[in-house]
């Protein structure tokens, strides 16, 4: 530890720290525009002039070490002198357009001169003229006139992201940040650079010219799509969501947030939102429709009993409204057919459960089926953070394709569709044959060797899981003997094991917190019971259950067999002509409420618009049936997901450990075998502003197997078919799939109707339009 | 990429301690034969060093020498600096134009020429000056264009 004082105060910080970073501890502002902690020092930018004591200059803030004994100066006659001067060399050919300029009002350039610039410069020849406006992609626009060549954006993309898609181009007054070869930029996180920019360069594009900051309201709040739960600020202004900023949080969060997150967050505007009630194809005012609900509702109950009532949760919903549905569901009806709309058929006990926080410490980090990049892009970045701190990290990817990438480099053990678990359970087996757990894990698999992996491999795969000091594993949820075999795992090792469980609902750590079973055979057990007529009405929250259930065969039979459908939710459900009701909900950002991410972490997000239309909040629903059926809900206090134990993250339930023999995987038959994964563009609610970022060809085939398929070097369109089904999607082509697999997203619309398995694929006639 | 690329990079790289350094003695190699440096040799030019593209196009953007666009057989930079400026280097330029039939920053149609200006080249006891592809040349009075463009200059 280190003292030295600053502008007379005292401070202790550890050896390396800068003097900016010291300063901010004690309250004192630096000035900076080019350092980031994030990003470490550069120096590129000099507007953090210090005066420190001994030295002969004055000293950059940022790029300069604390030492023993130090007496820095932060203010007085030679530092302002000094930042006077920086900025009006950084004014020189700047615009001074700020009345036009979007980030007018919320600028570090605006601020910084106002506090130390001279009132006007002595510098008299005309201005050089760059690019305004120019495209970084679809989504970010640059202002070339405006930059103060930080170099913040290119270092976060080079370094810190790690697609070098952003530069520094040209010599002195001519430098200019644009694209690698002046084509878009393609990453997943290039939205960032819109906060990271300190002055006005860089621009959010669908933001542009839409507001000031003395025009909009800003709320905190939680990124609804993915399970990560990034934090976030809403913008909106009169009454209309308009931006989403990242919320950086002290030693936790940067505030970094995926492209998919930051600009789809106008999915309440769609032309396709539920803004009326509809009843058996009719549009209806509001009072009518959740009237004529209640009566079914009734109707089930007298019938068949409040059993035969099935409810649903999914979509954007908030934890405080499943549990309004859940007391609705238990109190009032009198059902326990409660379950969360599931795309995965694993489950992970909140015993087993990791944080992010386990990422910093990690020194291996297993990818189990999930390609975070793709998933959890956040998280990719929180991966990426650690390596590029702690180079010995090592990451492995089990599943049927490669999972590390260029920018998260490691191993990958390559297994056939279906056997990562029974890979992971004989890699255990080679380090502890005897342990009980292991033994009945084999007991049934006799002398099943998994295709591709050699014995080799899984010795090394064995010591390495056991070796790890701190092993934090990303689950895609697909396969639930994985879970168990995780289980055995964190057993058996005695050091930290947390899991990062990277499927989704959002909020499904939410729902059943408020009481709903996230286990996927509930949420089959009553779409199977609503197909043999045992259930009678099925109410769905907010899910999309045709396009989320992996077999959209018997969501089909179920809804053909239910008497009643109800719907509640922002988009109506495509072609859906069973759906007896819908009705439109009010979805996040117009209600305020706790997400639970993938730590199982409590975050709240506050409401900044009313709810267009008819949408109302499901209280509002849950209220008027509860009425209908003559059985109303006191809510004298509001329901708290909080813990006084927990605080932030939820309790700890110790979770039995229950081992049973793992199945000798199947083996599947086929020149082409049909597997699925998470793609973050293909998730949660539809935007207008996403759709020039999603992808074209989402399908993704080996190269080889392009070539043999006759398939165009940049992809195409081809046929995918299995027995009676197929479908038509665009192929890519990708060497991270190996040959006779072919990979599409999970939640794309229709891939549903086939089964992972064996497929045939054949190119895709040009369709004739007319 | 051309075969013999490959080896120029290792010979490059092992003329100096930190393989990074090599990148622009490379650089200059390929253009020598390839006249100027397109998105594609940038992109090989990368591979070859272990380098992203963004790195090596920012080099090249950096030094007036590399050129992105193609030019002609013979680049003539001329000196816009202040001595040269005050030599009457703004003349000079005029009557290469003209000579020329193009634009500063263009290259001649049957591509013999292209001109661009440069800054300070620092040779200012040569005021007016240009610089022929690699080669200073100077002083060129304003009204000897002539002379400069039959001038032998070695490359």
């Amino acid at each position: 530890m280190i003292q030295l004082t600053i502008d007379g105060q005292e401070i202790t910080v550890p050896a390396g720290t800068m003097i900016v970073d010291a300063a901010a501890k004690l309250g004192i502002d630096i000035p900076i525009y080019c350092y980031h902690q994030a990003l470490g020092p550069l120096g590129a930018c000099r507007m953090c002039l210090v005066e420190v004591e001994k030295m002969p200059k004055l000293a950059t803030a940022c790029t300069t070490a604390v030492s023993e004994g130090m007496v820095v100066r932060s203010k007085g006659p030679a530092v302002d002198k000094g930042r006077r001067g920086v900025l009006e060399f950084l004014l020189i050919n700047h615009p001074l357009d700020c009345p036009v300029c979007d980030k007018g009002g919320e600028c570090y350039l605006q601020d910084y001169t106002f506090e130390y610039g001279p009132g006007n410069g002595r510098f008299q020849e005309p201005k050089i003229q760059k690019l305004k406006d120019g495209p970084i992609n679809e989504f970010v626009l640059v202002d070339q006139e405006r930059c103060v060549l930080c170099q913040r954006c290119v270092r976060f993309m080079g370094e810190y992201v790690g697609e070098g898609q952003l530069l520094l181009e040209g010599r002195g007054v001519e430098t200019v940040v644009t694209t690698v070869d002046h084509v878009p930029a393609t990453s997943q996180f290039t939205g960032n650079v819109i906060d990271l920019c300190p002055v006005g360069a860089l621009l959010s594009a669908p933001y542009h010219h839409k507001g000031r900051p003395w025009n909009i309201e800003r709320e905190e709040s939680v990124c609804p799509h993915c399970p990560v739960g990034c934090t976030s600020k809403v913008t909106a202004r009169e009454g209309r969501v308009i931006r989403m900023e990242g919320r950086p949080i002290p030693d936790r969060e940067w505030g970094w947030l995926c492209d998919r997150g930051r600009f789809g967050y106008d999915f309440g505007y769609h032309p396709d939102r539920l803004l009326t009630s509809w009843v058996q194809g009719v549009e209806t005012s509001a009072a009518m429709a959740t009237r004529q609900v209640g009566q079914w509702i009734q109707e089930t109950i007298n019938q068949d009993g409040g059993s035969a009532v099935g409810v649903i949760m999914g979509g954007t919903h908030t934890t405080e409204e499943a549990y309004q549905v859940q007391r609705f569901a238990r109190e009032v009806i009198g059902t326990e057919n409660l379950a969360i709309s599931r795309s995965e058929a694993g489950y992970l006990p909140r015993a087993l459960n990791g944080t992010f926080d386990d990422i910093k410490k990690a020194d291996m980090v297993l990818l189990l089926g999930s390609d975070p990049y793709d998933a959890v892009p956040v998280v990719h970045l929180k991966l990426r953070e650690r390596w590029l701190r702690y180079s010995a990290l090592k990451v492995i990817g089990i599943g049927p394709t490669r999972l590390t990438r260029d920018t998260l480099p490691g191993q990958d053990v390559i297994t056939a569709p279906e056997q990562s678990a029974a890979v992971m359970a004989l890699a255990l087996a080679t380090q502890r044959p005897e342990d009980a757990n292991v033994k009945t894990l084999l007991q049934a698999l006799g002398d099943f060797s998994p295709s591709g992996v050699s014995p080799e491999t899984l010795t090394e795969l064995g010591v390495q899981l056991l070796g790890a000091e701190h092993l934090v594993s990303l689950w895609d949820g697909m396969d639930p003997a994985m879970g168990m075999v995780l289980a055995v795992l964190a057993e058996l090792r005695e050091k930290p094991t947390p899991i990062l469980p990277t499927f989704g609902p959002a909020n499904w750590r939410g729902w059943e917190r408020a009481g709903f079973s996230a286990h996927f055979e509930d949420l089959t057990r009553i779409l199977e019971h609503a197909r043999d007529g045992i259930i009678k009405t099925l109410l769905v929250f907010g899910a999309d259950l045709m396009n989320e259930y992996p077999d959209r065969a018997l969501v089909q039979a179920a809804f053909d067999r239910l008497d009643h459908v109800v719907v509640e939710g922002v988009q109506p459900p495509e072609d859906s002509p069973q759906v007896d009701a819908l009705l439109p909900g009010a979805t996040w950002a117009e209600v305020y409420g706790t997400y639970i991410n993938m730590e199982a972490r409590l975050q709240v997000a506050m409401a900044s618009v009313q709810p267009p239309g008819q949408a109302r909040p499901v209280k509002t629903y849950v209220n008027t049936w509860a009425h209908i059926l003559s059985h109303p809900l006191a809510w004298e206090e509001d329901w708290e997901p909080f813990d006084e134990d927990s605080g932030e993250l939820l309790p700890l339930h110790p979770a039995p450990l229950h081992v049973t023999p793992l199945k000798v995987p199947a083996a599947i038959d086929g020149d082409m075998i049909l597997i699925t994964g998470a793609l973050i563009w293909e998730m949660s609610e539809p935007s207008e502003i996403l759709l020039p970022r999603i992808p074209a060809l989402p399908g993704r085939i080996n190269p080889e197997d392009a070539k043999n398929l006759g398939l165009d070097i940049h992809g195409g369109r081809m046929r995918v078919s299995q027995g009676e089904t197929s479908l038509v999607t665009g192929m890519s082509l990708d060497p991270r799939v190996p040959k006779g697999l072919l990979w599409l997203p999970q939640r794309m619309p229709g891939v549903n109707t086939l089964q992972p398995g064996p497929i045939v694929l054949s190119l895709a006639k040009e369709e004739v339009t007319a | 990429m051309k075969p013999e690329w490959q080896e120029w990079a290792s010979q490059a790289k092992a003329e100096f301690p930190q393989a990074n350094s090599a990148l622009m003695p490379l650089m200059h190699r390929i253009q020598l034969v390839e006249g100027w440096l397109s998105d594609e040799t940038i992109q090989d030019i990368a591979d070859l060093m272990g380098v992203t593209v963004q790195y090596v196009e920012s080099v090249a953007s950096f030094y007036s020498l590399f050129h992105r666009e193609p030019v002609g057989k013979r680049v003539i930079h001329v000196c816009v600096g202040l001595s040269c400026a005050l030599a009457g280097s703004d003349e000079l330029m005029h009557n290469l134009e003209k000579r020329l039939h193009i634009k500063e920053g263009q290259t001649t149609a049957d591509g013999a020429y292209t001109l661009l200006e440069a800054e300070c080249l620092a040779a200012c006891d040569k005021a007016p000056m240009t610089q022929i592809d690699l080669r200073f040349v100077g002083p060129i009075r304003p009204e000897d264009v002539d002379t400069l463009l039959n001038k032998e200059v070695p490359s």
